[in-house]
């Protein structure tokens, strides 16, 4: 026997892509066929899985990441090709799967989890676990049409984290709702991985798939462009998603200047000087600027300010002039501004540069929110709301109150 | 095929959640709930035995005479029949459009597809059996007791639901590529009633029209609903010779349609 959970061979999946489809027989007898395109959404993919190890999948929006899962979760099957598979499968592509809105939260418990491969059995006996951590336990024979959006959510959650399965496939969907849904979701994963189950993870958040999966596999036009160790693979896949970030803002309009200096790349570094797009939160972050100048140049200054991606709150700004900090240009070189505890908490960010002289009179050159880095929450940190880290501590004192 | 039948098997519980679902969905929020399920049979006799007695005045019906001389009220013997009717029609009227209205299931989740139709064949067995119940304490009452041919009830019903199953795995795969099929089927069904000797007795049509009487024998629901009257009220055998001849239709039809509904499933989740 070998020790593989799942494996594709040779997995071909085509779409059509119609551009009307006829449904009645009216249509059918009137238009003699249909017009479509056929779209290969999956081209040959070889994969092995063994038991017991977590599997990432990256990709760009429509490279066939979720093709793929769906087609391993037999709800869409191959046009050429098979999968196979060892033991009992629950896929998680999506929340709630089956609630009915006029059955309790009790009924919908037990109809999503067979839904999700799971026996009657097997709910039972997490029942009370699913209850506790949604949560709402006086609220559990009550129609889940009348539950909050967040009622519901953290009870469609806690049904799809009880699944118990030899091998379990996962879309982004545990990914959304709040910092506890994805504490909970980790916890699960970790749990599993302990317990020697295979674990198939589909994700945009590239620190998960690097902090969860041993191995990931990277999917680019419904083909392997690369599989390893995660960590590798994540590394390659983000250079070139940078690479292509940097080539989109060469033309881009977010720039002004008189051009007498020019800033002509920027990076954002980790501690150890390597090129990152993702940061966690306390860790080291540099930005580095190269530039290069008219010879006449002295006296210039820099400016840095970081935006949230999302919101376009203005989170800080700071000036080298202000830090007395005395830049003189005059030919070529790098800047260099580093946080040495990046102070922000998980998100996307956009940062502002500029190079100007040393009266802000005039601006050499400037990005406009043109490069962006993310962050996410590190583990090691507690768990806080908002935009920035602020140190802090709490003190408690409780005195019995008189009578 | 085999491995889909043992795949349809090992979903039972999800199979018993979803007709659970459908039966609980259909009778919240009202007053009665579950109790709908006897009280809509017991106004519905009522409603014929005032019609059939007093409006209509159709003269007690029989396909053989009880063997205690005891006469059955038409409005008994046409609601015996429709009950076993009403099992079947139930079961292709909902189950025929079970794939299609489950859509987001099946490209969310991966189940056994054929539990789709099956739970709706399984939702109306459970109506029928409400009816049944009523059935027999009217028939107890009015008509007289019933005899050991009763036993074989359980037999008819099967048949009539593997039946019943053998369609709407056909129809409801077929519904998924030609919606068409939903609007036809409503107006077949009515001509299938009374296609079926539901609301007459096939004595009536006597030796005056004997073609007529050989065509009706060949629909697979004559042999179940005859013999159904038969055995629960009529105290008689049942018609072995057209019952047989009705279950080799259901299992023609349960394979058929359930070749048909598996060769095609794969295109389920990309089209519904």
């Amino acid at each position: 026997m070998t020790d593989i959970a799942l494996s594709c061979s040779g997995v071909w999946k085509s779409y059509r892509i119609y551009h009307h489809r006829s449904h009645s027989l009216k249509e059918k007898v009137l238009t003699r066929r249909n017009a479509y395109e056929v779209f290969w959404a999956l081209k040959g993919i070889d994969l092995e899985v063994p038991a017991g190890t977590t599997l990432g999948i990256i990709g760009h929006n429509g490279s066939g990441k979720s093709t793929l899962l769906k087609t391993v979760a037999r709800i869409l099957s191959p046009n050429r090709g098979h999968v196979e598979l060892k033991g009992t499968l629950s896929s998680l592509l999506e929340l709630g799967i089956g609630f009915h809105p006029e059955l309790t939260g009790r009924e919908n418990v037990y109809l999503g989890g067979s839904l999700l491969g799971q026996s009657r059995r097997q709910v039972d006996t997490r029942y009370d676990e699913i209850v506790d951590f949604a949560g709402i336990e006086q609220f559990m024979d009550m129609p889940v049409k009348n539950y909050s959006s967040g009622m519901y959510a953290r009870l469609a959650f806690a049904v799809a984290v009880s699944v118990d399965p030899d091998v379990l496939l996962i879309d982004e969907v545990l990914s959304v709702g709040d910092e506890r849904f994805q504490i909970k979701c980790y916890e699960r994963i970790s749990e599993f991985r302990a317990q020697g189950k295979t674990i198939v993870l589909v994700s945009h958040s590239l620190d998960a798939i690097r902090a969860l999966c041993g191995s990931a596999v990277w999917l680019e036009n419904g083909e392997i462009r690369e599989e390893g160790a995660s960590a590798e693979v994540v590394g390659s896949y983000l250079r070139e998603a940078h690479g292509a970030v940097e080539r989109q803002l060469e033309s881009s309009a977010h720039r002004l200047g008189s051009g007498q200096a020019e800033i002509l790349d920027v990076a954002f570094l980790n501690a150890a000087g390597k090129e990152e797009a993702t940061f966690r939160t306390g860790e080291p972050m540099t930005i580095r600027m190269r530039y290069r100048s008219a010879p006449e140049v002295n006296d210039a200054s820099c400016g840095v300010a970081v935006y949230r991606a999302d919101t376009g709150d203005y989170v800080f700004g700071q000036n080298s002039k202000a830090a007395g900090v005395d830049i003189s240009l005059g030919g070529m070189g790098t800047i260099e501004f580093t946080l040495p505890d990046l102070p922000l908490l998980q998100g996307r960010y956009e940062v502002s540069l500029s190079l100007h002289d040393n009266n802000m009179t005039t601006i050499f050159d400037r990005f406009d929110r043109a490069h962006s880095f993310s962050v996410y929450h590190n583990p090691e940190m507690p768990i806080e709301a908002g935009s920035v880290h602020v140190a802090s501590s709490w003190k408690t004192s409780t005195s019995p109150v008189g009578v | 095929m085999r491995r889909a039948v043992g795949e349809v098997f090992a979903a039972r519980e999800l199979t018993a959640n979803l007709v659970r679902r459908d039966l609980k969905v259909r009778h919240r929020g009202s007053l009665l709930g579950m109790l709908w399920s006897l009280t809509t049979p017991v106004l519905v006799v009522c409603l014929y035995y005032v019609v059939f007695r007093y409006i209509l005045r159709v003269a007690p019906a029989a396909d053989v005479a009880r063997p205690d001389g005891n006469d059955v009220p038409f409005a008994i013997y046409f609601f015996a029949g429709l009950t076993l009717w009403n099992l079947f029609s139930n079961s292709l009227l909902t189950g025929a459009g079970s794939v299609t209205g489950a859509g987001y299931l099946l490209r969310k989740v991966y189940f056994p597809r054929a539990i789709l139709p099956l739970s709706a064949v399984l939702a109306a067995l459970v109506t029928f059996v409400f009816e049944f119940v009523v059935l027999l304490m009217v028939s107890l009452a009015i008509v007289g007791p019933p005899s050991p041919h009763l036993l074989w009830v359980p037999v008819i019903v099967v048949q009539v639901a593997v039946l019943a199953y053998g369609f709407t795995l056909l129809l409801s795969a077929v519904t998924v590529f030609l919606r068409d099929v939903a609007h036809f089927i409503g107006v077949f069904m009515q001509f299938w009633f009374w296609g079926t000797p539901v609301i007459y007795s096939l004595q009536w049509i006597g030796n005056d029209h004997p073609g007529v009487v050989r065509v009706l024998k060949l629909n697979p629901l004559t042999g179940p609903v005859v013999s159904f009257r038969n055995v629960v009220l009529l105290n008689h055998a049942p018609n072995f010779k057209l019952l047989a001849y009705s279950a080799v239709w259901a299992v023609v039809m349960a394979v058929v349609g359930g070749w048909i509904f598996h060769r095609w499933q794969r295109l389920f989740s990309e089209i519904v």
